[in-house]
């Protein structure tokens, strides 16, 4: 198990409500939606999968797009896989993704230009990842430099 | 012998004497080839006395060991002169499909001195080469004086061409290589327009090379091939070019902005980014020589006033130079800049940075509409840089293009040297358009130490600092701090001996960014037999190093040139790295005591260069010194 996370529930409970406050951020989630795609992001230690639907109409009202914590149907235009405390890190704004994939931590496949273009439009939400942990009673989880 | 073919063209334009040079082995063998082995040559070869515009001076290009292997990135080729730009030694490196035709042509390369009586062109064709009186050639574009050598010489033919910027002297006048490719930095096309050569024209050659592992290289293109086009960087280049990431630059303070004086820019950062570019004006893309990552754009402006016919579209460091350095968020116009830069052959990275430092000088009232010839500067009034400023600088017109002709730092000088504060340079190159104070401290450490002024694709230190390699092979496995200094000289030891092997086996950096250290050895091994272990490879490139350090010292300059301006170390006035400071001073002097150069002179010492083998060379430099 890696060093941040006990196990796959809580990190879709980190990550869940993450998600939620981002996807209905106006400035944020406008933004991510523009990029029309479908990403999935797989997790390893422990064993995660979360796919984030910024294509088809979001589910719920007031949202950019829709995410789904757990094995889900829809096809994926872009996929990235790494353990995750490397993505734990990386939403700290911790973690260099170019060199994650230089170095082999990081695996993707399809659309990647177009996820890319998300970096961006993402690095602010590095500022609110530590925040919602804080909101979430993990201060424990925070990982500074 | 493997690969290269052991025979150099030597051309005196003076007298139209015209012989073949034949290297020995070992000479490749130190010097690897390209911008390592035109630097030996034009240590042996060069008159140090020689103005770089003088018939005296020479211009040598060299292929790479590669060139002509059909695998990405390496059918390259590097010219060494010295620069008219700033009076240090001049490299660039450039790709296309000149190169391999060289190779097969039964050439590693041209050596040109002295000066042609009347314009002129070089033509090698079926192995033999010769100087051809072309007048009618002299004052035209470098797209219209393509066109007629191809009616000439067929569609075939591949090309070398300056424009009317080299012919006047411009001192960042760029040569093109089939219009579209350039040498583009330190003013290489000045030099052959003051030897009176319009262009160098090249007609097919029967692809031959002779291999050393025949089958190895055959393995190897296959093994690497798909993953060089796989590779994260090289999918964004080929979708979105090399300013694919402009954005993301832009977000870390990378970018600079109305002359340095700012780090960030949201709308620049959308409306100029490769993927704009791609959306609104890409028609095709196109690439250099067996590249299946094809990053060049071919663009088409349909209307309004920046409308241009398809062509050659602007990479990264053109989009930053005529855009984000000068104040202006038009892509159009940037397209339409950047393709005047090409026509009148002019470094877009010079040209974009002097236009800047000028429109700051302006701005503040320390260049006036005196020096100006009534013309007035303005942030990103881009009517006035495409009709008015450009072509004066191209044709030398008016007291703003004689000005501006000279690039930043004498151009700063020329009016009153304080102005030098608002430049960008090191050793008078206009740095590119990648801010250390953002982009990452090292840059700074390698502007100031790079052989040819400010430049980040003369070591490896772009591409490591920003996480894009990792080389455990030969010990470089650091997580590096972009906005610290933390590791950077250690980096920098590394990087030094990195881009020298970049550079002179001709690897594009793009193409081969997710190539190991030892893939690089070992394809050079393959079609060479050079037998390098990787310690050999890396002490090529340190040899490398320290010899072009060497003949900057024979044309004066020593460590205290080793410099960045004051506007590239002020503390970035806002954006990501608003406020941090550079250790500069803290960088050079540990890089210099971990490279063994004596932080005076600005040269190894005489134990490591004769380490290295440069015994003679040391003795030159190191007598004249005593
Ligand atoms: S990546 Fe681009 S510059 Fe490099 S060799 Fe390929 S096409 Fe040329």
């Amino acid at each position: 198990m890696g060093k941040y996370y006990k196990d796959t529930e809580e990190l879709y409970t980190i990550y869940g409500y993450f998600l939620d406050n981002i996807l209905k951020d106006p400035k944020i989630g406008s933004k991510l939606a523009k990029a029309g795609i479908v990403i999935k992001f797989v997790y390893t230690d422990p064993d995660a999968e979360i796919t984030i639907d910024l294509k088809n109409p979001p589910k719920k009202e007031g949202y950019y797009g829709t995410f789904y914590l757990g094995k889900c149907d829809i096809e994926a235009d872009v996929w990235s896989s790494q353990p995750a405390d490397h993505s734990h890190r990386f939403w700290h704004g911790l973690e260099n993704p170019i060199a994650g994939v230089a170095k082999g931590i990081i695996k993707q496949g399809g659309k990647v230009t177009a996820m890319l273009k998300l970096l961006p439009v993402i690095k602010p939400t590095f500022q609110q990842f530590p925040i919602a942990l804080k909101e979430m009673g993990r201060e424990d989880l925070i990982v500074t430099k | 012998m493997y690969g290269n073919t052991g025979k150099v063209i030597y051309i005196n334009c003076s007298t139209g004497k015209t012989e073949i040079v034949s290297l020995d082995e070992d000479v490749y063998k130190n010097f690897i080839g390209g911008s390592g082995l035109a630097a030996k040559l034009f240590w042996d070869y060069a008159d140090f006395d020689a103005d770089p515009l003088s018939e005296k001076a020479v211009l040598i290009l060299i292929n790479g060991p590669l060139a002509g292997v059909p695998l990405s990135g390496t059918s390259r080729m590097s010219a060494v002169a010295r620069s008219p730009l700033t009076g240090a030694l001049a490299e660039s490196s450039c790709g296309g499909y000149f190169p391999p035709q060289l190779r097969y042509a039964g050439y590693d390369g041209i050596i040109i001195s002295g000066k042609c009586t009347v314009p002129s062109i070089i033509h090698i064709a079926h192995g033999s080469f010769n100087i051809v009186s072309s007048e009618e050639l002299w004052g035209k574009t470098v797209g219209e004086a393509y066109v007629k050598i191809k009616e000439q010489y067929g569609e075939r033919s591949r090309t070398l061409i300056i424009g009317p910027a080299g012919e006047h002297g411009v001192s960042y006048a760029c040569i093109l290589s089939d219009a579209h490719h350039a040498f583009g930095r330190c003013g290489l096309g000045a030099i052959m327009g003051s030897k009176n050569i319009k262009a160098i024209v090249i007609e097919p050659h029967k692809t031959i090379m002779k291999y050393f592992e025949e089958q190895k290289v055959k393995s190897l293109i296959k093994e690497l091939t798909p993953r060089i086009k796989e590779y994260i960087i090289s999918q964004v280049l080929h979708e979105f070019g090399s300013a694919g990431n402009l954005e993301g630059h832009m977000y870390t303070g990378d970018v600079p902005i109305k002359n340095w004086t700012s780090n960030f820019n949201e709308e620049m950062a959308e409306k100029l980014t490769g993927s704009t570019l791609t959306e609104k004006y890409l028609t095709k893309t196109g690439t250099c020589a067996y590249c299946v990552v094809a990053c060049k754009r071919i663009v088409k402006v349909d209307e309004g006033p920046y409308s241009i016919p398809e062509g050659p579209g602007p990479e990264y460091e053109t989009v930053a130079a005529l855009g984000c350095l000068l104040g202006s968020s038009d892509l159009a116009a940037v397209c339409k800049a950047g393709r005047l830069c090409n026509e009148f052959g002019l470094d877009s990275i010079s040209t974009g940075a002097t236009i800047a430092w000028a429109m700051e000088a302006f701005e503040k009232g320390d260049l006036t509409e005196k020096d100006t010839g009534g013309i007035t500067l303005r942030w990103g009034d881009m009517p006035t840089v495409i009709d008015t400023i450009i072509p004066s600088i191209a044709r030398k017109e008016g007291p703003l293009g004689q000005l501006l002709s000279k690039g930043s730092r004498l151009a700063a000088k020329s009016i009153n040297n304080n102005l030098i504060k608002y430049t960008a340079q090191s050793k008078g190159l206009e740095a590119p358009m990648h801010d250390p104070r953002g982009g990452g401290h090292g840059h700074a450490l390698a502007y100031a130490v790079s052989p040819r002024g400010a430049c980040h694709v003369s070591t490896a230190m772009h591409f490591m600092e920003t996480g894009a390699c990792n080389y455990p092979e030969i010990g470089f496995e650091f997580d590096l701090e972009a906005l610290t200094d933390e590791k950077k000289p250690e980096t920098m030891v590394l990087a030094t001996a990195i881009g020298s092997i970049e550079n002179s086996a001709c690897f594009c950096q793009y193409a081969d960014r997710s190539l190991t250290f030892a893939e690089m050895v070992g394809i050079l091994n393959a079609v060479s037999g050079y037998h390098y272990s990787l310690q050999d490879a890396l002490d090529a490139g340190w040899r490398i190093y320290h010899l072009k350090r060497l003949i900057n010292h024979r044309f004066g300059l020593r460590a205290c040139d080793d410099a960045l301006t004051e506007r590239m170390l002020e503390p970035a006035r806002d954006g990501e790295p608003q406020g941090i400071m550079i250790n500069f001073d803290g960088m050079i002097q540990r890089f210099y005591e971990l490279m063994n150069m004596d932080n005076v002179e600005g040269v190894a010492t005489v134990d490591t260069l004769h380490k290295y083998g440069l015994e003679q060379e040391a003795a030159i430099v190191w007598k004249k010194r005593k």
